[in-house]
């Protein structure tokens, strides 16, 4: 075994080649020095972020006088301060900027990944699976961490294995029965949205007159009526806030004591439940002027301190939402102080009056920012194994590339780290495969267009501006990503509407990502809980990488019913509850229909920073 | 919000703040500028450590430069401890530098008592009489010694403590404490005070699993002469018996009750016995606990209180942990048995406190010693307390240990391998007073050095014939390196000793035990309690 280092030609191949860091934070900055002192010349980084301090504790190229600039921009510069002679590109931008479409891709002979999100990660994964780029996935949180190597046709790619889960609450639960921390702390960052920032719909706070169990054994007509009428007043209240000026008192009475009587109104809530006990701003005003805001974060507050915190952050939210434009709007930030303590300050409360228990700000903000820890140690050893598989795949020896997980700490066999073989990839993924196809269940009578390309396309299958053709033989164009085009669909009509019928086909198809997947619809009207989609089966012919050294088991069109139930248990993270739906036969062969592929001038969302994803699954 | 707690926020989720407290109370001093000595400390500075100091005599030249991230190459010439030092500190205003530009050898002849005043000694390759002059001295002053280095693609740590207490030692998956074999008497009279089956529906589906679990414990005692489920086929049985236990509807359908399946689900766990795990055994039964003296730390006279409690009030368990694991339940009945446990683990808490009051008046050293905060945090973590003890330098390089004789001889493919190669390349270096490699054209005679250097110690290990797993590729490959750090194994090794360090100063999770071992090629690690 020769050692990757020392080599001559070895050394060459790693100065000469050109390669893509995607994320400068926590093991961005630290494999950028990796990378320059190992020999790397060419380098490309890219970030959207602004640098904040809490980045400051393990994001070393940055300091205090950095917060607020561009996290690539300074990553860059302060190694550059150092190691003049490297070929620094900082890119401060969204990697999802249909600029960096596939042939931009193809100029890199490695892609790194160091990002905190999902749905970026999901998206770098097709890029370099379309420009067939080698790409090194990692990931840390708290003393956990994993680094990956993707390459197409001979490895999983990131998205074989399902996405964990994530956990939601039902609506009801969130507007009418609180019963954990959780719940109120959901409800707080959902009024943060109703009054300061974005209004969504399936955000509202009021309570919710058609919980089922308020109406076990009602008359629907009048819980439809009733429905109607708060949902007129949900409109208004952004509204309602503005023309009071945002006065702290009514917005507590009104959340406080208002709604809670009304809740209390719905008594079939309560024969079993311990009922909320309103509280009025009169009762907890407190003369007191000693500002609480200055209080150790690690402390619960009492219900006067609450309130006092809640009125004081409202006016400076106010303020914020003041130095906006026109329509500007405020966004929840977990590391902003005035909107961390609105959303502590209000769970808390509203945690009070259902006698549950109220957490200190530190706690809340763990819940509410689902905050995964980092610290500088880990985000060193990942990116140190970063440069490691980078060195072997460079030279060649992607057979060496490993999936290394970096445990807590020792486990039985007295081993920090576990390295597993790459496994090949999966013939039902439904991003890698060749001919990937998709079976969902949704109700076609009730199923939007909107929802199919929101819920469905972007949320589920992670596209970022989908086309859509039934194939029904003509060509029907369903949804199309030109702006143009689009305005003249109404995305609030049904699927049914589309003569699109139980057993019908249709074409998705990303023009950015490369990407296109056959759906299946079945018709299905019975959903638990608020699903509005259930996958049954996804099929696909795995790919074969195309070079010469996989000996051809070609024209390989058997579709793979295999159960892939996912057995090996190289996951670190409970957190992991995934489990791949049960499959069943497909009847259908896949057709794969000849596609012309347009040029289109492509609308982009703008990169979401999801920081509730889990960063390795 | 203060600044400093913005800016450690995301650390604080894994040490909380008495963690950080302990860090910014720490000086780490580092022993001669390697890539791998820097990028430790760069890995303690950004969390805030209080302050370091740099003990290196050497100049810069152009080759550490290009390999360290914090030698300035502009600055060839100067010492490299200085340079170090103020690239170092420009990570984090809050921490301290300070530089010695002094041989540490020379230091250690002229103040050996400089380096006794730290929380941690870290110290890159040293030839072996300095290294061992400094273990010997750090051991009795109970300074943690880390040795710590990359050699080409192998990665070395050594930790040398006598003792360390871990208090959070943060198991992964801890069994929550539960007593369900020796319930709480709150329990019982609240359990009893239900019936399952004249609840309404609802109810019935929000009754918390803990009570099923009772319930059914109950009446599988009594029909098994008081044991509970035990082998796997009994608890087969015994969740059979749960889920027969779901309401049905009219039409015989079994109904959507979580609570039950949460409770068939914990059988497995639920019924694990309440004994001390032998770790804390040994703890409570070593010399330090059964003979405190007013010059114990605060950790022996805890253990001290803990055995007392255990003997007696305990009748052999320890404290209750106090905490409930969430589970499907209205709040007022989960409220309820959340205080049933959490009065049960103050009681027993205040037991403990008592006994350690009356040990501290005893030993005359003040009531105020032990804080309430550490007792109850003592008692909260009374399953998981460690102490590790490794060897010192001196025993490891008289003998080997067990484990590594075993480790090495065993199993022909174990990085105990490149321990064994580490160990002759300090012989080696003793011996030529420089590395295998280093000049091209003595490369195969120094491959022939080692592998006798390989046999010597093979041979005073008692294990000569065991030259044979050492193959000619393995001494190839050390020698190749030429002592070479690759920044990449310098920055993970980094990440590893940084790591190590946080957990000996925060008493903090368990730091390895001895010896850990990372081979680059092969992305394996290993350790070893040598
Ligand atoms: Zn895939």
């Amino acid at each position: 075994m020769a050692n990757l280092c020392m080599l001559p030609e070895m050394k060459k191949s790693v100065s000469d080649s050109k390669v893509f860091v995607v994320g400068a934070g926590g093991i961005g900055c630290e494999l950028l020095k990796n990378l320059v002192l190992s020999g790397f010349r060419n380098i490309k980084v890219i970030d959207l972020d602004t640098i904040d301090v809490s980045n400051l504790n393990r994001q070393f190229l940055f300091q205090k006088r950095h917060v607020g600039f561009s996290k690539a921009t300074v990553a860059k510069e302060s190694v550059l301060c150092l190691c003049p002679t490297a070929n620094i590109t900082a890119i401060h931008d969204s990697i999802f900027n249909p600029e960096y479409n596939m042939q931009y891709f193809k100029q890199f002979d490695l892609v790194m990944n160091a990002l905190d999100n999902r749905s970026a990660r999901n998206h770098v994964n097709r890029m370099c699976l379309a420009a067939n780029v080698p790409l090194i996935e990692s990931g840390s949180a708290g003393y956990l961490g994993q680094v990956t190597a993707i390459k197409r046709g001979v490895t999983e790619c990131y998205e074989c294995r399902p996405a964990p889960r994530q956990k939601s609450f039902p609506g009801c639960t969130i507007r009418n029965t609180p019963s954990e921390p959780i719940h109120c702390i959901v409800w707080a960052k959902y009024l943060f949205n109703q009054l300061f920032g974005e209004e969504d719909a399936d955000q509202d706070v009021s309570p919710d007159t058609a919980d089922p169990e308020a109406n076990e054994s009602g008359d629907n007509s009048k819980v439809k009526h009733q429905h109607a009428q708060v949902d007129a007043e949900r409109k208004s209240t952004r509204e309602w806030a503005k023309e009071n000026e945002y006065n702290p008192s009514k917005i507590f009475n009104k959340l406080f004591a208002h709604d809670i009587r009304y809740l209390l109104s719905m008594d079939k809530l309560w024969t079993k439940r311990k009922p909320p006990t309103p509280v009025d701003w009169s009762e907890v005003e407190s003369n007191s002027q000693t500002s609480v805001s200055e209080k150790d974060i690690q402390s619960v507050l009492s219900l006067e301190e609450n309130a006092m915190l809640f009125s004081e952050s409202i006016q400076n939210l106010k303020q914020k939402l003041e130095n906006e434009d026109e329509d500007g709007i405020l966004v929840w930030d977990k590391d902003d102080t005035p909107a961390l303590n609105f959303a502590a300050s209000a769970a808390n409360i509203r945690a009070h009056i259902f006698g549950i228990e109220t957490k200190s700000i530190f706690d809340v903000k763990s819940m509410a920012g689902n905050i995964i820890p980092a610290i500088a140690t880990t985000n060193a050893i990942v990116a140190g194994l970063i440069v490691m598989q980078a060195l072997c795949i460079l030279n060649k020896q992607f057979d060496k590339c490993k999936s290394v997980f970096v445990r807590k700490c020792v486990n039985p066999a007295k081993k920090l780290l576990v390295p597993c073989c790459l496994d090949p990839p999966k013939p039902d993924c439904y991003v890698c495969a060749e001919k990937p196809e998709i079976t969902i269940a949704v109700n076609i009578e009730t199923f939007t267009v909107a929802e199919l390309k929101d819920q469905f396309l972007k949320k589920h299958l992670g596209m970022l501006a989908p086309d859509v053709e039934i194939l029904d033989g003509k060509g029907t164009i369903l949804i199309s990503s030109d702006e143009e085009d689009s305005g003249s669909f109404d995305f609030d009509r049904p699927l049914a509407d589309f003569n699109i019928i139980n057993g019908s086909r249709l074409r998705a198809d990303d023009f950015l990502q490369n990407y296109d997947i056959i759906i299946n619809l079945t018709h299905e009207t019975k959903f638990e809980n608020e699903e509005i989609f259930k996958v049954l089966e996804q099929t696909g012919v795995a790919q074969q990488q195309k070079s010469a050294d996989v000996s051809a088991t070609q024209d390989n069109t058997t579709v793979n019913n295999t159960n892939n139930d996912d057995d090996d248990d190289i996951c670190i993270l409970e957190e992991n509850v995934a489990s791949p739906e049960k499959k069943r036969k497909l009847q259908q062969s896949p057709n794969h229909d000849d596609h012309n592929s347009k040029a289109k001038r492509r609308k982009v969302s703008e990169s979401q920073n999801d920081s509730s994803v889990l960063i390795i699954d | 919000m203060a600044e400093k707690e913005k800016k450690y926020d995301r650390q604080l989720r894994l040490w909380g703040d008495h963690g950080q407290r302990d860090l910014e109370n720490a000086s780490v001093c580092l022993i001669n500028v390697t890539a791998t000595g820097t990028e430790t400390l760069k890995n303690l500075i950004l969390p805030g450590i209080g302050s370091f100091t740099i003990v290196d005599g050497g100049r810069i030249s152009g080759q550490d430069a290009g390999n360290n991230f914090f030698l300035d190459p502009e600055k060839i010439g100067e010492y490299k401890s200085k340079v170090a030092m103020e690239l170092l500190q420009e990570l984090n205003p809050d921490v301290k530098g300070e530089y010695v530009e002094e041989d540490v050898s020379q230091l250690l002849e002229r103040t050996p008592q400089f380096f006794t005043g730290f929380s941690v000694v870290i110290s890159g390759s040293l030839t072996l009489t300095v290294l061992k002059k400094l273990a010997a001295l750090l051991w009795p002053h109970k300074v943690p010694l880390v040795v710590c280095l990359s050699y080409g693609f192998l990665g070395y740590i050594r930790i040398a403590v006598e003792e360390h207490a871990v208090i959070e030692s943060h198991p992964d998956n801890a069994h929550e404490d539960l007593r369900l074999d020796d319930p709480i008497e709150d329990f019982v009279k609240f359990c009893d005070s239900i019936d399952l089956e004249s609840l309404d529906k609802k109810d019935h589906s929000h009754t918390p699993y803990l009570i099923i679990l009772f319930k059914y414990l109950q009446t599988w005692k009594n029909d098994h002469n008081g044991q509970v489920p035990n082998t796997w086929k009994e608890k087969k049985q015994f969740k059979a018996a749960i889920l027969a236990g779901v309401r049905k509807n009219a039409e015989g359908v079994p109904e959507d009750e979580e609570n039950y399946d949460e409770a068939a689900k914990h059988v497995n766990t639920a019924f694990v016995p309440n004994k001390i795990p032998p770790e804390l055994k040994a703890i409570l039964d070593d010399h330090k606990c059964l003979n405190i003296t007013d010059s114990s730390s605060n950790f022996w006279i805890l253990a001290n209180g803990l055995r007392q409690f255990v003997q007696n009030e305990g009748c052999g368990f320890l404290p209750l942990r106090g905490s409930l694991p969430d589970m499907t339940s209205d709040s007022e009945r989960y409220v309820k048995l959340q205080n049933i446990y959490q009065a049960k683990a103050a009681h027993d808490m205040q037991i403990v406190s008592n006994y350690v009051s009356q040990a501290c008046s005893s030993l005359g050293c003040g009531n105020g010693r032990v804080s309430e905060r550490d007792l109850k945090r003592f008692c909260r973590n009374a399953h998981f307390l460690r102490v590790l003890r490794t060897r010192s330098l001196e025993e490891e390089y008289k003998q080997p240990s067990k484990a590594v004789i075993d480790e090495f001889t065993s199993d022909s493919n174990s990085d105990a391998l490149w321990y064994v190669l580490w160990r002759a390349v300090e012989m080696f270096y003793t011996t030529h007073g420089k590395y295998p490699g280093i000049e091209d054209e003595e490369l195969e005679m120094d491959v022939s050095r080692m592998k006798s250097f390989v046999k010597d110690l093979m041979k005073s290990w008692g294990i000569p014939g065991a030259i044979e797993a050492v193959s000619d590729d393995s001494l190839q490959e050390i020698c190749r390196c030429g002592a070479a750090e690759i920044h990449s194994v310098a920055a993970y090794m980094g990440g590893v000793a940084a790591q190590e360090c946080i957990k000996l100063i925060t008493g903090q999770y368990v730091p390895v035990s001895g010896a850990y071992i990372y081979n680059g090629l092969k992305s394996t690690s290993l350790t070893l309690a040598v």
